[in-house]
Formats: C-alpha cells, structure tokens, sequence
C-alpha cells in the first residue's frame, strides 16, 4: 500500500490534471453537440417510411426487412430527443462517461497516462532509483498498474461530473424532453456501466503496462498503447477474426449497440461504430475475453520485467 | 572481518561488448572502499549487478551475505547510482518521500535529517527541475543516507559539486565510517579516493587488476628518475627496456624499479653515465594510470 500511495503521488502532475480536463472538455462538447442534433431531428417533420416499390425490392421476405430496419431507422430519429435527454440526466450520466472511457477517448487519455507514468521512469531514468529502495520488481508492476486504472476510474468520475453539471443545462437549452426515469433506473444503468467499465479500463492499463515495459519510454509506451488499441480495432475488419478480437470482447461486455446503431446523436461510446454488426460474442464471453486480455498483459509484462536489464 | 560485498568471476556482456570480465572482489564490513577504473571499466554495471538492476550473464555476488539478485539484499543498502534522477515537477523534499514510500520505511525524522546531511534543507520545498547538478547530487546522497544503511554503494557521488561540497561530502563519508558504516565509492576522482578510502581495488576492461589498502597502491611503486646527457637518452631508454622505462623530458628517464644500483650498473656497462638517480614513491594517479595500462602512466608522478 506505501508504494501504491506513493505512485499515486507522482500521478498528481499537471499531465493528469490536463488530461482529465480534455476528457471532460470532449464528454461536455460531445453532449452539446449531442443534445443540438437531437433537437434538430426532434424538430422535424415525421419521417415517411418508403414503400418496398419506391425502394425497387420484390414483396417477399427481403421487402420486409428493408422496412422494418426503416421503420427502426425513423423510430430512433421520433425517439431521440427523449434518448438523448435521458442521457444527460446527472445520475444516468454516469453511464455515458464509463461509455466514453471505455472506448477510444479513454483508451487514448490511457495511453498518454502510462506513457508518462510508466514509461517516464524509464525516460527520466527514475527507474533505476525506484529498484534500488524497491527490488520486488513485481510489486512495482502491480503498484503501476492499479495506479494508472485508478486514474482511470478518476476519469469516468471526472466525466461523469462534467456532464451531470451540463446535462441539465443542455437539456433546457435545447428544449429536450423531460425524462421521468426513477433515479433507482438511473443510478443502476449508471452504475452497471461503470463496473463493467472497470474491467476494460484495467485491460486498457495493462496494455500501457505491457507497452512501457517492452518500450522503456514515455513516447514508445504512448505510441504502443494507442496502436494496440487501433490495431485491436482494424483486426475486427478481418473476416476470419472478426468475432474473436479483444475488440468484440471490450464491446460484447459493455454491451455497446452493434455497428452503426451505435452512431446517434449522442453515441454512448467511441468503439463498436468501428465494428462491423452481426456476431459479437455474449456477455460472459466478452468477460472471459477482456479479462483474459489483461491476463495475457500482466504475465507478459512480469515476464518481461523480470529479468531486464535497467540502464540509464 | 565479515565480507558485506562479494563477487566472484562476475561477468558482464552486453550484445557483443564485456563490461565485466570475471570480477573477483571482496569489501569487508567498517571499510572505506574505493572503486577506481576509467570510464567503461565496468564499475558502474558493477554497482548495478549489486543492486539487482542488471542481471550477470555469469559469476556470482552476495550483498550482506545474500546471493543478489535477492530483493532483501537490499535492506540496510543505501544506494546512489550515476548521476540520479527526480521527478522534476516535486521538491526535492517529496521525492525522499516517495523514495521513503517506495522501501523500507526509514527511521523517524530520517529524511529530515538526511536533507540536512546533504546540506539541502533550505531548498528542500523547491521544485527540482530548479536543481543545479551539484543540488541533484547532493538530494542523491540523502537519499541514500536516509535510512542510515550499514552499506553505502556511491557511483561517481561527487561529480558536479562544488569544491565546499566536495569537501562536505568527504568529512560525511569520514563521519559515516566511524559510525560504522561501510562505504563502497566508485569514482575516478582519485584525489577523491585516495583522501577519504582505507581500501582501494582498481578495475580495468572489467576485471580487477589490483587491491589493497591505499597506502600499499601508492608506496608501493617506487620508480627511479634518472637524469642523463640528452645526446644520451635514446641509448639510456635502450638498455633499460627490461624495465618500464619512459622518456620524461629531454634530460630525464623515468624507471619503474626500485633497485638504483641495478640500473645503474646497466648503464654503466652501456656506457651511459646518470648524473642524477634520484629514488621516488609513485602518486596514487601514476599507479593508478600504469595499473590500467594508461600511455601516460609515467608522466603524472608527483615526486617525493
């Protein structure tokens, strides 16, 4: 616990507090945003569902789904104002920022984070000083880790703030719907989110963990990170690959809406838009998966770490 | 006495290149240790080996009796390698903290202490990205004081210090001794060593080439300066080559022997005469240069 407090210590720094700032700064200009483009589709007339000869499809089976997804389609776009008002409600909002952070935007502010807090010890050659008070190596990796997810879970918390402070406001402003969601509904969503968030930010850590120890510096730990992150990303385009993907996991346990159902007004998460629909695994296999990731991370880290030569 | 430092036939290779080539060294408890070798000698992979940060490719050492890499080795070992590193954006202060937090803990009022050793205490709430070389130094060495070890490893601890500084840090590691501290410093500042070390091992292209106290390694080398007809020294150099023999100038020669009648009776039989033979005790620094093979070996004695 002394080490954990005191690598909580060095993660005080003004690299933190700026990355939580731009983390709160993108959740806030992402609800306005989201919030603008609700009230705009919320203001416009109702959309005509075309009919299967105006789209040129045979009646049949084919016709009926291109109408239904249509229907669907005109559905969301009546629904959003009200989606998205719910979204920005303070204590559902928990469930947007652990979306956030659980995708891309965080998995990128992790990146800068393990990069600095982790590879700068090789950077600043502060290292060697570490290892010389501290010699169980795999002490320093654990104290590493929790301290970057903690930051991490600092982050759902810093957004989660962000947009409860300007939900509201934003929800007056461009004359969303009330919402008469229970709290009790509210707080749940919010709070699954969160927790199953936790584990992702946790693997999102131990892939900056695995990142610092193979690159021993800040530039090579950021670089690293975020390129796993996107090449966990591209490899879900890979026709073989697709299903089985840390990529698919991460979505398939946050329960993220497929493909381009996640792109709406106001998304609830930065990473399933880059995944093709049809085919995620279930819930206890994105588990399975995302926690097997981090495994796989904190094994190949120690090892790694283990028998390192520490230079500079 | 107890050995608290050994290494045997300890072996160092880095892609290709030996930083150690079979060290055999043993530093027992009380002594003020000096670590001397040129730069690339193996001294500070020496240091880290001991501290478990790099790993021998073969050989064996034991820090306080416990074979290393072993994390307890590490208790009662204040360590401070190569110019140390901070996290520039907390005081100096902070970082013995963190340092404090990161083993074991020290005792009460040790880091305070520790600052005031190092003469930092008033500038122990500054940032040290504000820090001179010489104040990062000397945070270094209160962090590895600061928990009052009974084995200190310095590497290089008075490079960019002023001269008070150096002085300050030479009555420390004196006082250390006496407290019964023992003392491993590693540098190539021989003045340094000599002055402070009851003990001194030279190191070269990683392997130790000679140890004993500091008075044995410098009184130990006498040499004879001869000084000879210019016309005649070509011929003097010539006779002498069974001995380490230099040119110092265009009148003298430089002998590393001690028998005055023996190089004599050589020239003589040579026909050279010396109208000098004048017997001297090699400095630290000559033998220090000769011993690791240094071109210049003969021209830094100080005579006597």
């Amino acid at each position: 616990m002394r080490l954990l407090h005191a690598e909580l210590i060095k993660l005080a720094r003004p690299l933190t507090w700026g990355v939580a700032a731009a983390a709160a700064l993108f959740c806030v200009l992402l609800a306005v945003g989201g919030a603008h483009n609700a009230a705009l589709e919320g203001g416009a007339p109702a959309g005509h569902i075309p009919s299967c000869a105006e789209l040129g499809i045979p009646a049949g089976p084919r016709c009926a789904r291109a109408e239904a997804l249509e229907r669907a389609r005109v559905n969301q776009a009546s629904a959003e104002p009200a989606q998205v008002a719910a979204q920005l409600n303070p204590l559902a909002a928990g469930a947007e920022a652990a979306g956030l952070m659980a995708s891309l935007p965080g998995a990128l502010a992790l990146a800068l984070l393990a990069g600095a807090h982790i590879g700068g010890e090789w950077s600043g050659r502060t290292m060697k000083n570490l290892l010389a008070q501290q010699g169980r190596r795999w002490r320093v990796l654990a104290a590493k880790l929790v301290s970057l997810w903690l930051a991490g879970i600092g982050l759902i918390a810093v957004c989660w703030v962000a947009l409860a402070a300007a939900g509201p406001v934003l929800v007056r402003v461009d004359h969303l719907p009330a919402t008469h969601e229970p709290a009790a509904h509210a707080l749940s969503l919010a709070g699954s989110q969160a927790a199953r968030g936790l584990l992702v930010l946790a693997a999102f850590a131990g892939i900056g963990l695995l990142a610092a120890v193979a690159t021993r510096g800040t530039i090579g730990t950021t670089a690293a990170t975020a390129g796993a992150v996107i090449a966990m990303l591209i490899a879900t385009s890979l026709p073989a690959l697709g299903r089985w993907t840390p990529a698919t996991w991460v979505q398939a346990w946050m329960g993220f809406p497929a493909g381009q159902a996640s792109v709406t007004s106001l998304p609830t998460n930065f990473w399933s838009r880059f995944i093709s629909a049809g085919g995620a695994p279930g819930h206890v296999a994105g588990l399975v998966g995302v926690a097997g990731l981090l495994a796989v991370c904190l094994a190949a880290a120690a090892a790694l770490f283990r028998g390192q030569d520490i230079g500079g | 006495m107890a050995a608290v430092i050994e290494c045997r036939g300890l072996t160092k290779r880095y892609r290709g290149t030996t930083a150690l080539a079979g060290l055999d060294l043993t530093v027992e408890a009380g002594q003020v240790f000096g670590f001397l070798g040129p730069n690339g000698a193996g001294k500070t992979t020496t240091l880290r080996i001991l501290l478990g940060l790099v790993a021998a490719t073969s050989g064996h050492a034991w820090v306080n009796g416990r074979r290393i890499p072993d994390p307890g080795g590490l208790v009662g070992v204040g360590a401070m390698i190569e110019e140390p590193s901070f996290y520039p954006w907390l005081t100096g202060r902070r970082n013995l903290d963190l340092l404090a937090l990161s083993g074991p803990r020290p005792p009460a009022s040790g880091i305070a202490a520790a600052l005031d050793v190092a003469g930092l205490t008033g500038v122990a709430d500054r940032k040290v990205k504000g820090y001179s070389q010489g104040m990062r130094q000397r945070l270094g060495l209160a962090a590895a004081v600061m928990r009052r070890p009974a084995l200190l490893l310095l590497d290089e601890p008075a490079n960019g210090m002023d001269p008070a500084g150096i002085r300050e840090f030479r009555t420390l590691l004196r006082r250390l001794a006496g407290d019964g501290t023992t003392v491993f410093l590693s540098s190539h500042l021989l003045a340094e060593v000599a002055q402070v070390c009851d003990q001194v091992a030279v190191i070269h292209a990683g392997r130790l080439v000679e140890q004993g106290p500091t008075s044995q390694l410098t009184t130990g080398r006498p040499r004879l300066r001869l000084v000879i007809d210019p016309a005649d020294q070509p011929s003097a150099l010539a006779l002498l080559r069974r001995w380490p023999t230099r040119a110092d100038g265009p009148d003298t020669v430089l002998v590393h022997a001690a028998d005055g009648r023996g190089v004599n009776e050589v020239l003589g039989r040579g026909g050279v005469w010396a109208s000098q033979i004048v017997p001297e005790r090699a400095g630290l620094e000559d033998a220090y240069l000769q011993l690791t093979g240094h071109p210049e070996a003969t021209d830094a004695a100080a005579p006597r």
